[in-house]
């Protein structure tokens, strides 16, 4: 296989989806890091999605503000759903997200604006973008080797792979922020957090709404990769494959869902060949995890394991592992 | 300095506080003692916004801070340690102490962390290390240096030497002595009632919701009642 071949159009979609799924991990991961379990992020996705086919299918906006505007719709459903839902912790409040999925979902199946369950065909995709904008530039035939629809697609990888760098620029930022200090606090002890000044609600809401806007990026950057939504994309299943990225990565580090996400998109892909028998293999590897690695593949330690030039970080780590802490 | 006047709240739909009233003058150290359930712990909560009051006023340097949340009230001057300290484990000892800060903005930050190490050696011996790993004295002295990273002028300590080795109850009673001395005012929810009454000028009594007795603490330290409730008698 030359190293053309890796470059097809499939390979290229799966590596797409991994972008798309790392950034949906980072939705999880965003709230989990308030302490908050929340399984919205199909809904909010969907939300994203939508938002997005609707605006450039009816109202011809062109990509790059249908983007952004689905992110936008689903962080401004985050706060609507954040004042009610916020009240609630732990295993309440990811039942009323997953709630709030669903509800989500009903509405899309049956809204004339949405297709109800036909979905919506025929979204412009971010491939056919590039190659209209590359042959205004006058590009027609071969560039290196490569023809215009792959040159297109690579460039979609490109720009996936952008926005998930900017988007896990972000969260590491802010994870050695005052706020990211603050959500760690909240995590940890909510009345410690409160006597140390910080405003539990608005961390909270900070964090929650940030995973939302997040999913509705996700999912504006998925209708515009696959070309069609359909309400049954943004399932119940597709809340528990994202709380499974970060669960097999990692939930203690940023680096652990997008390992998760990295993961779960290529083995089912791997598993192919094994047809209807690679979703038991799927989930008995799952399964396997949880025995044999509950925290998740990667977690502080090894992350210290493999970064040498951090040995004094190494020690304090260690020393922190090895105290057993759970909070 | 602080007052509550007839104060009452809830715990769902239990009564916890009956309408208590109490005062803190600027400058002393209040202790609040009683039996387990009295409802110690409540008052403390109460005040420092981690419980909203169903009625009653409490005011603070003359202002009314009833209701306002547990950050607000921070950010006006009072600092809870919570029962059991409540560190963040998972995070350095530095870490804690910088959390102490989060209502801060001014530049002293790093200077006052300097002299809370200063005056808790152990703090600085171990500022790297996670708080988690920290023995319950040193835990302890760690939740009193990061409430005065804050610098609070009024300090509510609820039960500051629960589970701790002698040694370092005593440490504990030294400290707050010491702080009281610097100005900050004080008002000490405890178990340990003879300690709280040598420690503190004026005292309450709680007992299932109300405050049953008050008075001077070198007073209180002889009353029959208290005596036969609380402190035992001395052979």
């Amino acid at each position: 296989m030359s190293g053309m071949d890796l470059l097809n159009v499939y390979h290229l979609q799966i590596i797409t989806f991994m972008a798309v799924n790392s950034i949906l991990a980072l939705s999880f991961y965003l709230p989990l890091s308030a302490g908050q379990l929340s399984l919205g992020c199909a809904g909010f996705m969907s939300i994203g999605a939508y938002t997005a086919a609707i605006l450039s299918l009816h109202y011809g906006l062109p990509v790059f503000t249908t983007i952004p505007a689905g992110a936008a719709a689903a962080a401004l459903a985050g706060v609507l759903l954040g004042f009610p839902a916020l009240r609630l912790t732990g295993v309440y409040l990811a039942i009323a997200t997953l709630g709030f999925g669903e509800v989500v979902r009903v509405l899309f199946l049956n809204l004339k604006i949405t297709n109800g369950a036909l979905g919506m065909p025929e979204i412009p995709n971010l491939n056919d973008y590039f190659s209209a904008l590359y042959r205004s530039w006058g590009l027609q035939g071969d560039l290196a080797g490569l023809d215009l629809p792959r040159l297109a697609a690579l460039t979609t990888v490109v720009f996936c792979y952008f926005v998930l760098a900017a988007c896990v620029a972000f969260v590491l930022r802010q994870e050695n922020s005052r706020t990211g200090r603050a959500m760690a606090a909240v995590k940890a002890d909510e009345v410690a957090s409160g006597v140390m000044g910080i405003g539990a609600t608005y961390i909270k809401m900070l964090a929650f709404v940030q995973g939302a806007f997040l999913a509705g990026l996700a999912g504006a950057i998925s209708a515009h990769v696959t070309n069609f939504i359909a309400p049954g994309d943004f399932n119940y299943h597709r809340a528990v494959n994202i709380l499974l990225f970060v669960v097999l990565g990692g939930s203690e580090l940023v680096w652990g869902g997008l390992l998760g996400a990295a993961v779960l998109s290529v083995l089912p892909e791997f598993l192919r060949f094994m047809q209807d028998f690679r979703w038991i293999i799927f989930g008995a590897l799952l399964a396997a995890m949880m025995v044999f690695r509950p925290q998740g593949l990667l977690d502080r330690q090894l992350l210290c394991r493999f970064s040498l030039r951090k040995k004094r970080a190494m020690d304090g780590m260690d020393a922190r592992a090895s105290s057993g802490e759970v909070d | 300095m602080l007052e509550l006047i007839d104060v009452e709240s809830y715990y769902g739909n239990i009564r916890v506080l009956k309408g208590i009233s109490l005062r803190v003058p600027a400058g002393a150290v209040v202790t609040l003692i009683g039996a387990n359930g009295a409802g110690k712990t409540a008052a403390l909560r109460a005040i420092a916004g981690a419980v909203k009051p169903r009625s009653g006023k409490i005011l603070f340097e003359g202002r009314d801070i009833t209701g306002l949340p547990l950050h607000a009230i921070t950010r006006m001057g009072i600092t809870m340690i919570p029962e059991g300290r409540a560190i963040f484990r998972r995070m350095s000892v530095e870490e804690n102490l910088e959390m102490g800060a989060y209502s801060r903005r001014d530049r002293e930050i790093a200077r006052d962390i300097a002299m809370i190490m200063e005056r808790f050696p152990i703090l600085k011996e171990r500022r790297a290390q996670p708080a988690g790993n920290l023995s319950g004295g040193e835990q302890q002295m760690l939740a009193i240096g990061r409430a005065l990273m804050a610098r609070p002028r009024l300090l509510l300590l609820d039960e500051p030497s629960m589970g701790l080795a002698p040694q370092a109850v005593a440490e504990v009673f030294h400290i707050i002595r010491e702080l009281n001395k610097q100005g900050v005012s004080i008002l000490l929810v405890e178990q340990n009632a003879r300690q709280a009454l040598k420690v503190s000028s004026f005292g309450y009594v709680m007992e299932t919701g109300r405050i049953a007795l008050s008075g001077e603490s070198a007073k209180l330290e002889r009353d029959s009642r208290v005596v036969a409730a609380y402190l035992g008698k001395r052979a």
